[in-house]
């Protein structure tokens, strides 16, 4: 019994070193992050910086205090996003990289907006054509195509089940 | 008909506290059963150029929103054929062998359509659930959440109690109202007596959705948690909501670098009636694969605040445990419930809490009352402030981590009085009503809000009021404690906003250290393949807990 949970240990204690080697084996595919740089923030701090440029490691009370970092510095950049993304990727998380790919889309859209668009995304809210309106001002005023894409079809499927503005609830 | 004669015996039981509770038998029709209800439908999948065109037993033409999205978005579809082919029987015996790993049983769940997950679930017993969740939930190393809630939404108690709060060990606290228009004073309370505490600590306010996304946005919060699904889509619309307005909305929270998660939990269809007749296990799974195919990194589950419901049918507390197990092999962080009063008996109250306190969640509780249940604005909690100690005797019988630790007077008490002197010196610093040093001294040493005086809310509420229309940030706040000597906090606060520029807590089930390091599923991953491997408890962590200083110890006799 004894031996049998050695070989076990001896057996998991391989496999996370090969985890963990694996991990720490330089990106194949041009130079995405994976889950060996991470956490970022004490891992890879040179690649991160603020919206305004501001290195990450300048970021401190001091720099807060003497006014060279402002709240508009303390937000994420798309492309710490797509960072997070790949080693989101990289630990087996898809959906989780393709939420955080959207929300490196939306970091250009304003607050006040963000929130307009969320409350007309919810149902009997808005026609087909509004939903429509949203997409084409994603994708041509901000750039954000996926968003844009995921609105279209949110449109189609509202049609469908009689969640658009003005439609009676459904019946089945 | 002259009286029966009763039962002494039976007299002294229906006297006890858990004839008080709620108990009532299945009624299928209106989904009152826990799990497998005959109307549940059967597990099926057809995949056809990657695309589900059938998903148990209905044809795309005819899904709901609900299926769409899950079979669009959660599905890998590229396992959906293996993962279905296997019985229910066989994929529950995955969840508990050590030998096979947590990456594949992942694997296979990720395909599985609800109908399945429920089966699968039916198949085994709260001991196996427990087994499984030891070796399924994301992040290795267990935490804990609390609520931090007061009947006046005293700004000064809340934030003494949330210093305490962090410094018992949870590494999230959850604050809600009474008052709604205090909300900003309940979140900069937390925000500030959060980072007295423990430095790290997350801090969120439960309020509606797009406030909720207003104040993060500005840094008073650290996250979010009350992004309400639902299993049936009637219910999904009537909460105002679709899956796509929701992922919207998590996309816009990861815009702003704000970590988040959703919240659903059995029972809430049939509260709100319209379950379809479906099984409550079968509608939750539904609702943990909308979540998934958010890309939302983790789901507050386990009823909630519906536990009335499932608490009341036959196998409801399996059920619970069950929807939590879902949660982790579909590889979410789950803040695994336990935060709401649904006994009256003690007993119960415990052992509802044994499923998840044992084999450990990412969040065993969502949260903990650290106030006195009278302060509790989320109607209670299943375990309260005065529970504490039977708690840390617990971790030290069980030898289990439970998050928390042991703490002395002394330090609780200076905890709170920075916390309080704090707001103090932050209302006088954005001219908000004045705090006294006596009301410093009364949130110090209070148990609750009894044992404080009455603010003048009209005047607070004009002052809250002016916090969010003056836009006051996460920095000003650390610019104005910095001001007055509380640099140490200031600079946590400033750590605190750092977190949302690298992004890292946005990875599954993150926390932070005191140093602002984040520990999430990517770089704390659970490792637990039988005894020996996965979450040790560290000799200092051990000796922690073992310190309750009530206990005798034979040196001092």
């Amino acid at each position: 019994m004894a031996q049998m949970n050695e070989q076990l240990v001896a057996e998991v204690v391989r496999q996370v070193l090969q985890n963990m080697n694996g991990k720490a084996a330089p990106a194949p595919k041009g130079g995405k992050l994976t889950a060996a740089d991470y956490p970022l923030a004490s891992k890879r701090p040179e690649i991160l910086k603020s919206p305004k440029g501001t290195p990450f490691n300048e970021l401190t009370l001091e720099a807060v205090e003497n006014g060279k970092a402002t709240f508009e510095d303390f937000r994420i950049t798309p492309e710490a996003l797509e960072m997070q993304a790949q080693i989101a990727e990289s630990a087996g998380r898809r959906q989780i990289a393709q939420n955080l790919r959207r929300a490196a889309e939306l970091t250009k859209v304003p607050d006040e907006r963000i929130l307009e668009i969320y409350n007309l995304l919810r149902p009997h809210r808005s026609t087909k054509e509004e939903l429509e309106g949203i997409a084409e001002e994603l994708e041509t005023k901000f750039g954000a195509k996926v968003c844009a894409a995921f609105v279209r079809e949110s449109a189609e499927v509202y049609a469908r089940r009689k969640l658009l503005r003005g439609d009676l609830p459904s019946s089945d | 008909m002259a009286q029966q004669k009763r039962s002494k015996r039976f007299e002294v039981l229906e006297n006890r506290a858990v004839h008080k509770d709620g108990f009532i038998g299945e009624w299928i029709d209106v989904g009152l059963i826990a799990m497998g209800s005959p109307n549940d439908p059967k597990p099926s999948i057809k995949v056809q150029n990657g695309k589900v065109v059938e998903m148990d037993g209905k044809t795309r033409a005819n899904f709901d929103m609900i299926e769409q999205f899950v079979a669009d978005y959660s599905i890998d579809t590229s396992v959906a054929e293996e993962a279905m082919s296997k019985s229910c029987l066989e994929l529950a015996r995955m969840l508990v062998d050590i030998n096979v790993p947590r990456d594949e049983v992942r694997r296979l769940f990720g395909a599985l359509t609800p109908a399945k997950l429920a089966g699968v679930m039916a198949e085994m017993n709260i001991v196996e659930i427990m087994m499984a969740m030891q070796k399924m939930r994301c992040r290795q190393t267990p935490a804990n959440q609390a609520h931090v809630t007061s009947a006046k939404d005293h700004p000064v108690l809340l934030a003494a109690d949330a210093a305490e709060a962090a410094l018992r060990g949870f590494v999230e606290i959850e604050t809600t109202v009474g008052v709604v228009r205090y909300a900003p004073f309940n979140a900069l309370a937390l925000l500030i007596g959060g980072q007295v505490g423990r430095p790290g600590t997350l801090s969120q306010d439960a309020l509606e959705e797009a406030f909720e996304l207003q104040i993060g946005m500005r840094g008073l919060t650290a996250y979010a948690e009350t992004v309400s699904v639902y299993g049936t889509e009637s219910v999904f619309v009537d909460g105002d909501d679709t899956p796509w307005s929701k992922s919207f909305l998590a996309s816009a929270y990861a815009s702003r670098g704000l970590k988040m998660r959703f919240t659903s939990g059995t029972g809430s269809e049939v509260q709100m009636g319209a379950a379809e007749g479906r099984s409550m296990l079968y509608l939750e799974a539904r609702c943990v694969m909308v979540t998934k195919g958010a890309g939302v990194q983790g789901l507050q589950n386990g009823s909630i605040s519906c536990i009335g419901v499932p608490g009341a049918v036959p196998s409801g507390i399996r059920a619970i445990a069950a929807e939590n197990l879902i949660t982790m092999a579909l590889d979410l962080e789950v803040a695994s419930g336990n935060d709401q009063t649904f006994s009256h008996s003690d007993l119960r109250r415990v052992a509802r809490t044994i499923p998840q306190f044992f084999p450990g969640t990412d969040l065993i509780f969502s949260g903990y009352s650290a106030t006195p249940n009278y302060d509790n604005m989320f109607a209670g909690s299943n375990w309260d402030i005065e529970d504490v100690d039977d708690y840390l005797a617990l971790q030290r019988d069980f030898r289990v981590d439970g998050g928390l630790k042991p703490v002395s007077e002394d330090e609780v008490i200076a905890a709170r009085n920075k916390a309080a002197r704090a707001m103090q010196a932050i209302f006088e610093e954005f001219g908000f009503p004045p705090i006294t040093d006596e009301e410093v001294e009364l949130a110090t040493y209070a148990n609750g809000s009894k044992d404080v005086g009455t603010r003048n809310v009209p005047e607070d509420l004009k002052a809250a009021e002016r916090l969010m229309k003056e836009g006051v940030t996460g920095i000003d706040v650390a610019k104005a404690l910095a001001k007055r000597g509380f640099r140490d906090i200031a600079a946590a606060l400033v750590m605190m906003m750092k977190q949302r520029v690298s992004g890292d807590y946005l990875q599954t089930s993150a926390w932070i250290a005191s140093d602002g390091t984040v520990y999430s599923a990517v770089n704390d991953p659970n490792t637990y393949q039988g005894p020996g491997t996965g979450y040790q408890m560290s000799e200092e962590r051990w000796n922690e807990i073992k310190a309750i200083p009530w206990a005798v110890n034979p040196e001092d006799i």
